[in-house]
């Protein structure tokens, strides 16, 4: 296992007395809450298994396993259950949304594309949440499909690093539909403008790692991201990233069916995409993460180009041209013959002058033309980059920043500094000004 | 992790199964397990029709067993509801339908129907359909309640509409007990598992339940026998499963072979093209009659 997540366990794992022998990769069983009305059994109850097992059985085996056998003596069954088939009454019962007006509205965060974001208040517990409003003005074929991609993809990828759905709620009528969302300071995007000072080494493995985990976490739920770019990965003050906008999202199969080349952003969009392969996978989103790697390493988008061939260009510059060698088969893709590369060696290494070799071999798989050699998320987690000095930071350990999204403002204290080193040299300069 | 389990997917708890909206409203129990059958079965005839996959049918069927646990038949018509979890389970299996095709294809299935009780001598295929103009009034009513019934289904069931089916995991089991390659159990069992979605199963019980259910069915049927106590160990809590639990799931299924009532048929089908008009003008002749 890699370093960061181990960093991430010792959170929980040092709260337990040293002779508490289990694994620290298993859930404690507090930590989860299952709501579920109980109504005491009746002898007409449709359901007598359920109604009869005692309490403890009721929970989930994934739950209490680690605790329950001594506490629980009733739930004597359960270490033979599977922990994929908890008890019936684990489950959720089906209730309906709930009312927007559950929430006060604080302020408005951001508008994209697919719609408004709005900060608010969970009126019951005085949470701070985001509200995400879905635009659903007269659609044509009823509920959009690309909404319908987005909650679902957020509802089976729940993870550490993936923004948490908490539920949808209504407005008045059928067209006020609000995603609710864990309220998360900062977009990558912006800190990075804002921040004084960029990431360090350790900072950016922790982060690149984190993404990946999240990545890894998409795939193997059979869920492509189609948008990885900095401004769509949220991150809060305890120094957590979190994978967000999965408004391009949508399952795959095996074998890969036909999905729209629309799709990510151009500055992140991979080459065979922008050569028009007609089936793309999960390599896709490795190339947004390499091109997200880039950006932390130089704080500055790594391609940004205004058009599609300007981008092929400037990939061929970085990376070099694609042979036949490195990509087999890259001539057959519809675009490739009409496009010539300028570029005829990678300069991947001039660019990047301050990364380890290992850090640029990483960066180097990650930017692989060959969507079939590029890294998985999977492998990449397990790079040695991670595991080389310096290590991957605790998230406990970083910064926080003033919250734009939050309507905090940066406040700047005014005193004298003692005199710096290096950096700001145009202060030297900067006399009558 | 504290993050619920993703396969947590919803199911009617206790006190849901015990008072139905449809039961609250003075509909017998019996009259509501019909109507979702035969709800189901315009689902799954619709879909055939349309070309799609089992797999988008067997999720609208599933969504529409769940929907009824929330709403009451009083408030919603059954076919209009069948219509949107088509429509929605196109969408959520990306086998992406026409609102069009569905509409058409709806219209059909009534007026065959519609056909076969006003002529019931007739034979079936003296039934001759007109489809309706594409510009037709009919058709935008069609749709506004197509649209409706999708969003309703979202809304009422909280957008939780993830369905996870038994059919590979009764493959599975059959293999651990080496049934898998016994004449004609695996057929049998798969059958069990379809028709079982005419029935409340897959909105009450977990996926490995109802496929034990198909398995102890299929085997009874194939008079193979299974490890069962009292000489052995119950093999079905090799799969954690409840005996209990299957039998209910099994006797939902073979509830829908018995032999129908002729005039409770025609009651359901006729509630079944009326829609929630008819089923209120129902209620409204039949409730002075129960309170008496």
């Amino acid at each position: 296992m890699s370093a960061p997540s181990q960093a991430e366990s010792s959170t929980s794992a040092r709260k337990r007395s040293k002779w508490d022998t289990f694994d620290s990769d298993e859930p404690s069983p507090r930590r989860v809450k299952i709501k579920r009305p109980r109504r005491s059994p009746t002898s007409r109850s449709p359901l007598p298994s359920s109604t009869n097992t005692p309490a403890a059985a009721l929970r989930p085996s994934s739950v209490s396993l680690p605790a329950s056998p001594l506490r629980h003596p009733g739930a004597a069954s359960d270490p033979s259950r599977s922990r994929y088939v908890p008890r019936r009454p684990a489950y959720p019962p089906i209730t309906p949304c709930r009312s927007v007006y559950a929430y006060e509205r604080l302020n408005h965060i951001e508008e994209g594309s697919y719609g408004v974001v709005f900060r608010a208040r969970d009126k019951e517990t005085g949470e701070i949440v985001a509200l995400k409003k879905l635009k659903l003005d007269q659609e044509k074929g009823g509920f959009p499909i690309t909404s319908l991609r987005e909650v679902m993809a957020l509802m089976t990828c729940r993870h550490e690093h993936v923004v948490p759905i908490r539920e949808i709620v209504v407005g008045d009528t059928l067209t006020q539909i609000f995603i609710v969302m864990d309220f998360i300071e900062h977009d990558l995007k912006t800190l990075l403008t804002v921040m004084p000072s960029p990431f360090l080494q350790s900072e950016i493995k922790t982060l690149l790692h984190q993404l990946l985990s999240a990545v890894a976490h998409c795939h193997a739920n059979w869920v492509l991201h189609r948008d990885l770019k900095t401004s769509n990965l949220l991150m809060n003050n305890r120094g957590q990233i979190k994978v967000a906008d999965f408004g391009l999202a949508r399952t795959f199969g095996d074998p890969l069916g036909k999905m729209t080349e629309l799709v990510v952003t151009l500055w992140y969009r991979a080459p065979e995409i922008l050569l028009g392969a007609k089936t793309y996978s999960t390599a896709i989103d490795l190339w947004s993460v390499g091109c997200i790697f880039g950006e932390l390493l130089l704080n500055e988008p790594v391609f940004q180009a205004k058009g599609e061939i300007e981008m092929l260009s400037m990939i061929s510059k970085l990376l070099g041209p694609p042979t036949e060698d490195s990509w087999p088969g890259y001539l057959d893709l519809p675009l490739a013959k009409t496009i010539s590369f300028p570029a005829k060696t990678s300069s991947l290494r001039a660019r990047f002058p301050y990364v380890t070799e290992t850090g640029i071999d990483l960066l180097g798989r990650l930017l692989m033309y060959d969507p079939e050699r590029r890294i998985t998320a999977e492998e990449a987690m397990q790079h040695p980059y991670f595991s080389e000095s310096p290590l991957p930071k605790h998230p406990d350990l970083f910064s926080s920043f003033p919250s734009i999204a939050a309507g905090e403002k940066r406040v700047k204290v005014r005193s004298p500094s003692a005199p710096q080193r290096v950096a700001n040299y145009q202060m030297e300069f900067d006399f009558g000004v | 992790m504290s993050l619920p389990h993703p396969l947590l997917y919803p199911l009617a708890s206790a006190a849901q199964l015990a008072q139905t909206p449809c039961r609250a409203d003075g509909i017998p129990a019996w009259l509501e397990e019909d109507l979702r059958a035969e709800g189901c079965r315009l689902i799954q005839s619709a879909g055939i029709l349309l070309g799609a996959p089992q797999v988008v049918m067997a999720t609208a069927q599933v969504l529409f067993q769940r929907f009824w646990y929330v709403t009451s038949m009083r408030e919603f018509s059954v076919s209009q509801i069948a219509m949107g979890a088509l429509y929605l389970a196109s969408k959520l299996e990306e086998h992406i339908a026409r609102m069009r095709d569905i509409i058409n294809i709806f219209d059909l299935l009534l007026s065959r129907l519609r056909y076969s009780l006003a002529h019931p001598t007739a034979p079936p295929e003296s039934f001759k359909y007109s489809p309706m103009s594409y510009y037709s009034n009919e058709y935008y009513t069609y749709k506004d309640e197509l649209v409706i019934a999708e969003m309703q289904l979202l809304k009422r069931l909280a957008f939780n509409v993830q369905v996870q089916l038994p059919y590979n995991t009764m493959v599975n089991y059959l293999n651990v007990l080496g049934l898998g390659r016994v004449e004609g159990i695996a057929q049998k069992a798969w059958g069990f598992l379809n028709d079982a979605l005419q029935t409340p199963a897959y909105a009450v019980y977990p996926f490995p339940t109802i496929a034990c259910a198909a398995i102890h069915l299929a085997a009874r049927e194939a008079s193979v026998c299974l490890p069962e106590p009292p000489e052995h160990e119950p093999w079905w809590e090799l799969f954690d499963a409840d005996l209990e639990d299957m039998e209910q799931v099994c006797g939902w299924v073979l509830r829908l072979y018995r032999r129908q009532d002729e005039e409770e048929r025609e009651l359901v089908q006729n509630l079944l093209l009326g829609g929630r008009r008819e089923v209120r003008q129902w209620l409204d002749e039949v409730e002075p009659k129960a309170s008496t």
